[in-house]
């Protein structure tokens, strides 16, 4: 079985997490990735973005960000290396960057600038604000994004700190790979490259679809100002109840009259009550006191033991989870959303898998992140047909590393 | 101008969000989307105002936009008449999508092996809960995969409850993750000739959702990664959420080489910069909670753009935190597409509506029409698709076959 990506070449110029985790998903596919790094070593620094000196923290996010890819390093400063990486842009049918315009202007490698080596170039970029308007230029920062969306307010509880939730660049990291992939159809059609784009703000909006669109066509503040959780629209939808070991339940079952008997029954409940007797009464009239009766009804046992029951009577529902779920879940191994490794130096360890499953075309972990110019070698002879002794030369000059 | 996937057609046999909006990112790309529905309502989204289960205006626009640019068949599956337009409707097209359950499928004969053997170029994409080789198989929703997954029992305060990261934020995560399989199985055909199964589930997409800090914890099993953190417990205090005299702000630096000056200057609190308990990097680590409560009383004192600005002209990143109104007016999102006008028939008036996710320079996409009428295509698909006389399908609805 061969990839779905086996015959693209991408050159990865990458510096962030979810930029350098789009190319990735690329590599992941079949992509031949190669990865354009600094001879000097500042663009590792991917722990912690707000906590560089945190003890103990290992750079795992650096080796799932840029596993399946080759490491090429360049010294772009020069005037060999950044003829080096026009050749490189020659030879990919995709270059994929995060990096603010005034570098990629400054090393030649600006949309305008790749183009003259190569014309049909799929030109992939992800930025903080989009290409146009006035705050184009902002740091991609996943926080400035997420502050500018409107959700971090009505996350919480009323009169919490607004909340940063991490998600918002994740949208974009996929939707840079669709992208990607969405301009090599084209090109295959038509043989026309183009420049694709997708910004942190286009990734957290997106996340926000639902509740972006509802304060679009509804207005009003109920989607300003963060609203209490025991006052949801439909108690049995979208709602949380604590549980006797401090963990919590979720429920969704929008539909109430197909769940209602068992949900009653379960929380001993008479289903017959007539103040809940309709789905309009549950969601209307009746909705605060059944909100109440909920909460003081899921108090009375462990989660273990609604959760036994939801999966019993196949209900709608489930325990709110930490991570140590996933850590643990066999399911996650199954389906390989999650791969458990063993590292030469840091031995047993686990890594996010793979998203989406391709019976034909899977996606295949080839190796894990390469080390900084571990590649170059080979790049140069495999992909530009360089000769050893010209290697030898750069090398000498430190042109390449 | 024209779209990457014209002439590609897609059966869209979803409902709800994760299924749907996948599909839309392809009608969005120009092609022709078939929300395939029953005879009874159609997809339940279309009765989100009597579920009530997400407010909904004047228009409805949770299916409205979910579905737009796509057209709708009413067919029942029950009946055999319904299946056999499925099928030769699956023998045409290029893509079937789907995120009923097995079982559904299995009966209605639209599961792989029916379908992939009716045409073997056949993309057959599934949007499941937990995955192919899944154990669990009571229905999923976007809050009960996400309520697994650990990343709402890490956010908010210590001893707040989860927080749910917004209405279908897994969904819209599923929905781009099967859009991206998808597309990778379409260029794929290209170069085969044959189509193939694919799986994007909420759970694996939920956990990706969850990359930034569930792979800090896989790795390192570190508890800061799965119990929630205070904002004044912040290892750095220049990169945390604070309350102006208006609104919040987040502020973002990294605490290295001069960066503390410019941010105290910023700030108009120079003091700080000789106060002994932040006078280095590593003293401020260790004293960042006390820097966060100084920081509070500083940052109260005016507005969330004063100081965003402020920061912003010392160079560091600075932003206030917005509500959905203040993005609703956002010149950036506005002048890259993120949003959108067009006509809704239901309401007869312009509408604003969530926009192109991405930017393609030369094929751009557009919003041609917002959801269709449940069945409004029936007749016409039946009639010039797939070649059935007005005898047929007087006959079809005579038998309930269709709408």
């Amino acid at each position: 079985m061969s990839g779905a990506l086996d015959d693209v070449l991408v050159l990865d110029v990458t510096e962030t997490f979810w930029g350098s985790l789009a190319a990735a998903l690329l590599g992941d596919f079949g992509a031949s990735v190669v990865k354009l790094e600094s001879t000097d070593t500042t663009t590792r620094e991917l722990v912690d973005v707000d906590d560089r000196s945190a003890p103990g923290a290992w750079n795992s996010r650096f080796d799932l960000a840029n596993r399946n890819k080759r490491s090429m390093a360049l010294d772009m400063s020069s005037e060999a290396g950044r003829s080096i990486a026009h050749e490189l842009v020659s030879a990919a049918d995709v270059l994929i960057t995060d990096k603010p315009a005034p570098w990629l202007s400054e090393n030649g490698l600006d949309y305008d600038q790749s183009r003259v080596s190569n014309v049909s170039i799929i030109y992939v970029r992800g930025s903080g604000f989009g290409p146009e308007g006035p705050d184009a230029a902002l740091s991609a920062l996943d926080e400035l994004a997420a502050a500018r969306t409107g959700m971090m307010p009505i996350l919480p509880q009323p009169g919490e700190p607004p909340v940063y939730p991490g998600h918002g660049q994740m949208y974009t990291s996929v939707m840079l790979a669709f992208g990607a992939v969405a301009a090599l159809m084209h090109r295959r059609a038509t043989g026309e490259g183009q420049r694709v784009d997708a910004s942190l703000l286009a990734g957290n909006m997106y996340g926000a679809s639902l509740d972006l669109q509802a304060f679009l066509a509804i207005g009003g503040e109920r989607f300003l100002k963060a609203t209490s959780r025991l006052d949801a629209g439909n108690p049995m939808s979208g709602t949380n109840y604590p549980t006797s070991d401090g963990l919590w339940v979720t429920l969704t079952m929008p539909e109430t009259d197909r769940w209602w008997p068992q949900l009653a029954e379960i929380t001993g409940m008479n289903a017959a009550d007539s103040r809940f007797a309709t789905h309009d009464l549950r969601c209307g009239e009746g909705r605060l006191v059944l909100m109440e009766i909920l909460d003081l009804a899921f108090r009375k046992h462990p989660a273990a033991h609604w959760k036994k029951i939801f999966d019993e009577r196949q209900m709608s529902a489930d325990i709110i989870e930490t991570y140590d779920f996933p850590r643990n879940d066999g399911m996650a191994r199954d389906n390989r959303y999650i791969l458990d490794l063993e590292d030469p130096s840091l031995g047993k360890t686990s890594m996010l898998g793979f998203p989406i499953f391709m019976a034909e075309t899977p996606a295949v972990l080839s190796h894990t992140a390469p080390r900084l110019g571990q590649h170059t070698f080979e790049v140069l002879t495999d992909i530009l047909g360089y000769a050893a002794d010209e290697i030898v030369a750069l090398a000498q000059q430190k042109v390449i590393a | 101008m024209s779209g990457i996937l014209d002439g590609i057609r897609v059966v869209d046999l979803t409902m709800w969000f994760q299924g749907p909006v996948a599909a839309q990112h392809l009608a969005d790309l120009g092609a022709e989307v078939i929300h395939f529905e029953s005879t009874k309502g159609g997809d339940l989204a279309r009765g989100v105002r009597s579920i009530r289960a997400l407010p909904v205006g004047d228009w409805n626009q949770y299916f409205l936009v979910i579905n737009r640019n796509k057209k709708s068949m009413a067919v029942d599956l029950n009946k055999p008449e319904g299946r056999e337009i499925m099928h030769e409707l699956v023998e045409t097209s290029d893509v079937f999508l789907t995120n009923l359950s097995a079982k559904a499928l299995e009966k209605w004969e639209c599961d792989y092996a029916t379908l992939s053997a009716k045409n073997p170029r056949l993309v057959y994409a599934m949007g499941s809960g937990y995955g192919p080789f899944g154990r669990v198989t009571k229905p999923s929703f976007d809050l009960t995969v996400q309520a697994l997954i650990g990343i709402m029992s890490r956010l908010g305060e210590p001893g707040q409850p989860p927080i749910y990261l917004g209405m279908g934020s897994g969904d819209a995560m599923g929905g781009m993750m099967a859009a991206f399989g998808i597309m990778l199985a379409l260029y794929a055909r290209q170069a085969s000739g044959v189509g193939q199964f694919l799986d994007a589930s909420l759970y694996g997409a939920q956990l990706f959702m969850a990359a930034p800090t569930l792979q800090a914890y896989l790795a390192t099993g570190e508890p800061r990664y799965l119990k929630q953190q205070a904002r004044r417990a912040a290892q750095n205090a220049l990169w945390n959420r604070y309350q102006a005299s208006d609104k919040w702000l987040v502020v973002c630096a990294h605490d290295e080489g001069d960066a503390f000056a410019r941010f105290c200057g910023a700030i108009g609190a120079n003091a700080l910069v000789k106060d002994l308990r932040f006078a280095s990097a590593d003293a401020r680590r260790k004293n960042a909670q006390a820097l966060t409560v100084v920081l509070d009383e500083v940052f109260a004192k005016r507005s969330a753009a004063d100081w965003t600005s402020a920061l912003r002209a010392k160079g560091i990143a600075a932003s206030p935190i917005g509500n959905l109104a203040d993005l609703a007016g956002d010149p950036q999102a506005w002048a890259n597409r993120y949003f959108m006008t067009t006509h809704c028939d239901e309401v007869d008036r312009e509408v604003t509506i969530r926009g192109m996710p991405v930017t393609f320079e030369k094929t751009p996409g557009e919003v041609q029409s917002l959801g269709p009428v449940l069945g409004q295509d029936t007749e016409i698909i039946l009639t010039e698709t797939l070649g059935y006389t007005w005898d047929d399908v007087s006959a079809l609805k005579a038998a309930g076959a269709i709408l």
